[in-house]
C-alpha cells in the first residue's frame, strides 16, 4: 500500500506537470491575439490570462467528468496507465514546443491515455465509439471549423456596422473590447484545459482506490490545485509560440482580433457546457484564421496554417505511442512506484535538456543574424 | 453501432447555435457600441444634438447586451 501511495503522488504531481505545460504551451495562444494587435503589453496580457485560467478551472466539471469516464473504462485503469498517458502527453508537448509547432495539449492527453490504456487492457477496455469518437474526435473537426465560420462572419459583420467611421475611435474601441474578449478567451481556456487534469487525476484516484469508478467527480483540492498549475504555466509563458499565433498567421488588425476572440471564447465555452474536450489551440487557430480569411484570402500565410494543422493530424497517435512506449518501458521495472520514479527521472532530464539547448539558441539566434 | 447513434448529436448542435449566437451576436452588438459612441461624440461635435442622443441610446442600450449576454453565458456555464 506504501508504494501503491507514493505511485499515486508521483502520478498527481506528473498531472500537475502537465497541466503547468499545458498552460505554458496552449495560453500562449490566448494572449497572442491581444499582443498582436497590440490591445495589451505582452506581461501584462500573460498575468492577465494567468488570473482568468485560474478562475476558468472553478466554473464547470463537464469535461472532468467525460475524460474520468467516456473515453476509457475507469473501471480496468491502473495508475501506470495514467502514468504512461501523462508522460506521453507531456513529451509530446515539448517536442512541438521546442519545434515551435502549435499543437493540441488536448488531444496529446486523450492520445498518450488511450495508448497506455491500449497496451495495458486491450481495445475493450477503451470507448472508441461514443468516447472516442462521439466526444472527441467529432468535436475535434466541428469546434475548429464552426470558430472559423464564426470568426468569419463575425469580422464581416463588424466591419459592415463601423466600416465607415473614422479609424481612430474603431482601432480604440476594439482594443479596449479585446480586454473583455481576451479574458473570456483565457476564462474558456481554463474551464476546458485545467478540467482534463481534473479528469485524470480523478482516474488516477479511482485507480489508487480512493474515488468510486461509477462517480469519479473530482474532490475540491484536485481542481483548485489543476487550476493553479495551469494559472502558474500561463505566468511562465511560452514566448516562441506567441510569435507563430500571433503574426505569423496572418497580420490582424483590432477588429478581428476582437472578433477571433469572441468566436474562439463562444466555442470553448459552449462546447465546455456540452463536456467535449475540445482542442483550445484548434479552436482559436481557426478563429484566427477565419477573421483573416474572411478580409482577405492572401492575408492569412497558408503554408504556417498548412504545419498547424499537420501537427494536428500527428498529435493522437503520436501522443499515443509515446504513451504506450512509457507505460511499456515502466512496466519493466514491476507495478511499484520504481518504473514511474525513472521515468520521471529521464522525463526531468530530457525537459531540461530541450530548455537548455532552447535557451542556448534563443540567446546566440540574434547574435549570429548580426554577425 | 451506427455512426449517427454515437455522437451526441443534440449536444453538439446545441454547441453550434450557441456559438453562433453568442459569438456573431455578442460582437456585433460590440460593434454597435463602437457606432453609438463614435457618432454620438460626431454629431454632438457638429451640433446636431438630437442625432447624437439617438446615437448614444444605441451605444449605451448594445454595452448592455453584451454584459448582460457574457453574465448569462457564465452563469448557464456554471450550473
Amino acid at each position: 500500500m506504501e508504494g501503491e501511495l507514493l505511485t499515486v503522488i508521483i502520478v498527481v504531481a506528473t498531472a500537475l506537470a502537465f497541466d503547468f505545460t499545458n498552460g505554458f504551451h496552449d495560453t500562449a495562444n490566448v494572449v497572442a491575439t491581444s499582443i498582436s494587435t497590440r490591445a495589451m503589453a505582452p506581461r501584462i496580457a500573460v498575468g492577465y490570462a494567468a488570473v482568468l485560467n485560474f478562475a476558468g478551472a472553478f466554473i464547470s466539471l463537464e469535461v472532468a467528468a467525460t475524460v474520468a469516464s467516456d473515453v476509457v473504462d475507469p473501471g480496468s485503469i491502473t495508475l501506470l496507465v495514467v502514468f504512461g498517458g501523462l508522460v506521453g502527453a507531456i513529451a509530446w508537448n515539448l517536442i512541438t514546443w521546442y519545434f515551435g509547432l502549435p499543437s493540441s495539449s488536448s488531444h496529446a492527453l486523450i492520445g498518450g491515455i488511450v495508448g497506455a490504456m491500449l497496451v495495458a487492457q486491450g481495445p475493450d477496455s477503451i470507448f472508441f465509439g461514443e468516447g472516442i469518437v462521439g466526444k472527441v474526435m467529432i468535436p475535434a473537426l466541428v469546434a475548429p471549423t464552426l470558430a472559423f465560420l464564426v470568426g468569419g462572419i463575425s469580422i464581416l459583420v463588424l466591419y459592415r456596422i463601423v466600416g465607415r467611421l473614422r479609424p481612430g475611435p474603431v482601432t480604440g474601441g476594439f482594443r479596449g473590447g479585446q480586454i473583455v474578449s481576451g479574458g473570456l478567451l483565457a476564462l474558456a481556456h481554463g474551464t476546458n484545459d485545467a478540467q482534463k487534469t481534473m479528469g485524470v487525476i480523478a482516474l488516477a484516484l479511482v485507480a489508487y482506490g480512493s474515488l468510486p469508478a461509477g462517480d469519479p467527480t473530482p474532490p475540491f483540492w484536485v481542481i483548485f490545485s489543476a487550476a493553479l498549475a495551469i494559472a502558474l504555466g500561463t505566468y511562465a509563458g511560452g514566448w516562441r509560440i506567441i510569435k507563430t499565433m500571433g503574426s505569423r498567421i496572418h497580420k490582424m488588425d483590432s477588429a478581428q482580433g476582437f472578433a477571433a476572440q469572441g468566436a474562439g471564447a463562444a466555442v470553448i465555452l459552449a462546447s465546455s457546457h456540452g463536456g467535449f474536450p475540445l482542442s483550445t489551440t484548434h479552436t482559436i487557430s481557426g478563429a484566427v484564421i477565419g477573421s483573416g480569411a474572411a478580409k482577405r484570402l492572401s492575408a492569412v500565410r497558408w503554408g504556417v496554417a498548412g504545419n498547424i494543422v499537420t501537427a494536428w493530424v500527428l498529435t493522437l497517435p503520436a501522443a499515443a505511442g509515446i504513451g504506450a512506449l512509457t507505460y511499456g518501458v515502466t512496466r519493466i521495472f514491476g507495478t511499484g512506484a520504481g518504473g514511474p520514479v525513472i521515468v520521471s527521472v529521464l522525463i526531468l532530464a530530457g525537459s531540461a535538456f530541450l530548455f537548455t539547448k532552447r535557451a542556448q539558441q534563443s540567446v546566440s539566434g540574434p547574435a549570429a543574424s548580426e554577425a | 453501432m451506427s455512426f449517427a447513434s454515437i455522437v451526441d448529436w443534440d449536444a453538439l448542435l446545441t454547441v453550434v447555435w450557441a456559438s453562433v449566437a453568442a459569438g456573431v451576436g455578442v460582437t456585433a452588438a460590440y460593434g454597435l457600441v463602437i457606432l453609438g459612441a463614435t457618432r454620438a461624440v460626431d454629431l454632438g461635435r457638429a451640433g446636431r444634438s438630437g442625432e447624437a442622443l439617438l446615437f448614444g441610446v444605441v451605444g449605451a442600450l448594445a454595452i448592455v447586451a453584451v454584459f448582460a449576454a457574457i453574465v448569462f453565458g457564465i452563469v448557464v456555464l456554471s450550473e
